[in-house]
């Protein structure tokens, strides 16, 4: 047999990136120096649970990891989907965490892709399953894929530290992607939004709406926004409250902003948490997400700042025809995806500033990448 | 007036540059070594006297910054919303500013 050629890379940055673009272009990578000098060196179990979830839909690859976890090797294998599939993503990191490399995996795999995943719904480092819902999953569609078979089901919530939320993701598989030429922002004509709480009074999330509300009001009539309040064993295992917001543009492009108020994690690995003990009251959270929302829709853009990277790479997973589009400013981790789809992939994008409208525009020629499992017919 | 047109035209070009290489970093023909290397002289420096042992943790921290002047292990995140530099969407002026991005705004634009 030949000899794997490994690619080589360091620290545990983009990791999510890294692994994605590893299986999507099938290069295998010995990731070394993951915080090798931290006081507690080595993967994080979000990091692990990730390395498992890539095994569990995927055939053939293979993963091995050192004894103090700070060096690992990726042989990445066929991605094949299925039904029925299950993971616990563990409450290190949020669900939203897991679906944004696996909605595009979900695409190039062999086989539809449904997968129940347990862990926390919401909060505020990851997107939201409700902005997955509201904002990412129309993103797809912009690019060829099918809403048949496009579905995420929140069976229940779960707010950090404990989690114990449910949803089903399903993904329909591609041939290939379509090209886009989107630059049109439009202007927003709708806003709609989920306002959710676990374990709390619905009194929270009246007063969210109410002040959230209060910041749109002058500027637009239609907004609505709808409560999901849970209770029992629909709610998790920690009190939490939070609001996914989204603005609907006329062309058509979806911008978000969403967030959760949680207690904090005790497990002594996400310290510098900037959550105290002290919650934010919910009328502060609503005035203050609308805020984000309306500096979301002032930067411009066909998606919000969270978006640019999955619009990016989508981008360069084309087939080899000219996509162009538009974005505010570049967001570090939109940044850092360009950089990562250069490495793997080899697509360079063109970036020009917009000064008229304080925007960015990137064109690039996709990498002509085919999901060559599916049949053509 | 139309001196200042070709001025326009010069910043925009060269602004197009700068994000290139904002994002891909610049060309190897000039690459960033002068400044790291003024760097790692002033450190050598410092540390000729008796400093044999040096805390790990400090001595990476300045090599790191070196590397694209991005975190080694940064964190994996793809949200970035800056809560400090909201802006307080209550007041008129503030506001009105974006109302051309809404259906309420001005059209014949």
């Amino acid at each position: 047999m030949a000899k794997i050629n490994y690619r080589r890379l360091k620290g545990s940055q983009n990791f999510r990136l890294r692994l994605l673009l590893a299986t999507l272009s099938s290069t295998p990578v010995i990731i070394e120096d993951i915080r090798a000098d931290d006081t507690l060196p080595g993967l994080r179990p979000h990091e692990i649970s990730l390395l498992r979830l890539l095994e569990k839909v995927s055939d053939d690859c293979l993963i091995e990891i050192n004894e103090t976890g700070t060096k690992f090797k990726y042989k990445p294998g066929i991605v094949m989907g299925g039904r029925n599939l299950l993971h616990d993503c563990g409450i290190s990191r949020s669900i939203g965490y897991f679906l944004e490399p696996l909605i595009v995996l979900g695409l190039f795999a062999k086989k539809p892709l449904s997968i129940r995943l347990k862990g926390i719904t919401n909060d505020s480092k990851d997107p939201s399953v409700d902005t997955f819902r509201s904002t990412t999953l129309p993103m797809l569609k912009q690019f060829g894929v099918p809403s048949e078979g496009l579905d995420l089901k929140i069976e229940s919530r779960g707010s950090p530290p404990l989690g114990g939320g449910e949803i089903v993701l399903s993904v329909p598989i591609v041939q290939s992607l379509t090209a886009v030429n989107w630059i049109d922002e439009g202007m927003v004509k709708r806003i709609r939004g989920v306002s959710f709480s676990t374990r709390v009074s619905v009194q929270f999330e009246n007063a969210m709406i109410y002040a959230a509300r209060g910041i749109f009001n002058r500027l637009l009539p239609d907004v609505h926004i709808f409560t999901d309040h849970k209770a029992g064993p629909q709610a998790g295992n920690s009190p939490g409250y939070g609001i996914s917001l989204v603005a609907e543009t006329t062309s058509g492009c979806f911008i978000s902003a969403d967030t959760t108020v949680s207690y904090a994690r005790r497990d002594g690995i996400d310290l510098e948490d900037e959550e105290k003990n002290e919650l934010m009251p919910p009328a502060e959270v609503g005035v203050q997400i609308a805020s984000v929302l309306l500096q979301e829709i002032e930067q411009g853009g066909v998606v919000d700042s969270t978006h640019q990277g999955l619009l990016f790479l989508l981008c360069a997973l084309c087939p080899q025809d000219v996509s162009k589009v538009r974005v505010g400013k570049l967001s570090p981790y939109g940044e850092e995806t360009l950089r990562q789809i250069r490495d793997f992939l080899g697509v360079k994008f063109v970036i020009k500033p917009d000064t008229s409208t304080r925007t960015v525009m990137l064109k690039c020629v996709g990498s002509g990448l085919k999901n060559l499992s599916k049949k053509s017919s | 007036s139309k001196w200042k047109e070709s001025l326009v035209e010069r910043t925009l070009s060269r602004q197009n540059i700068s994000l290139m290489q904002h994002v891909y970093g610049k060309p190897s023909s000039f690459s960033a070594t002068p400044m790291n290397r003024n760097q790692d002289g002033g450190d050598g420096e410092e540390s000729d006297g008796d400093e044999f042992f040096k805390p790990k943790g400090e001595g990476n921290k300045k090599s790191r910054e070196g590397l694209d002047g991005t975190n080694f292990n940064s964190e994996d995140c793809s949200k970035f919303t800056n809560y400090g530099e909201l802006k307080d969407w209550k007041e008129e002026e503030v506001y009105e500013s974006i109302r051309n991005h809404f259906v309420t705004g001005d059209w014949s634009k």
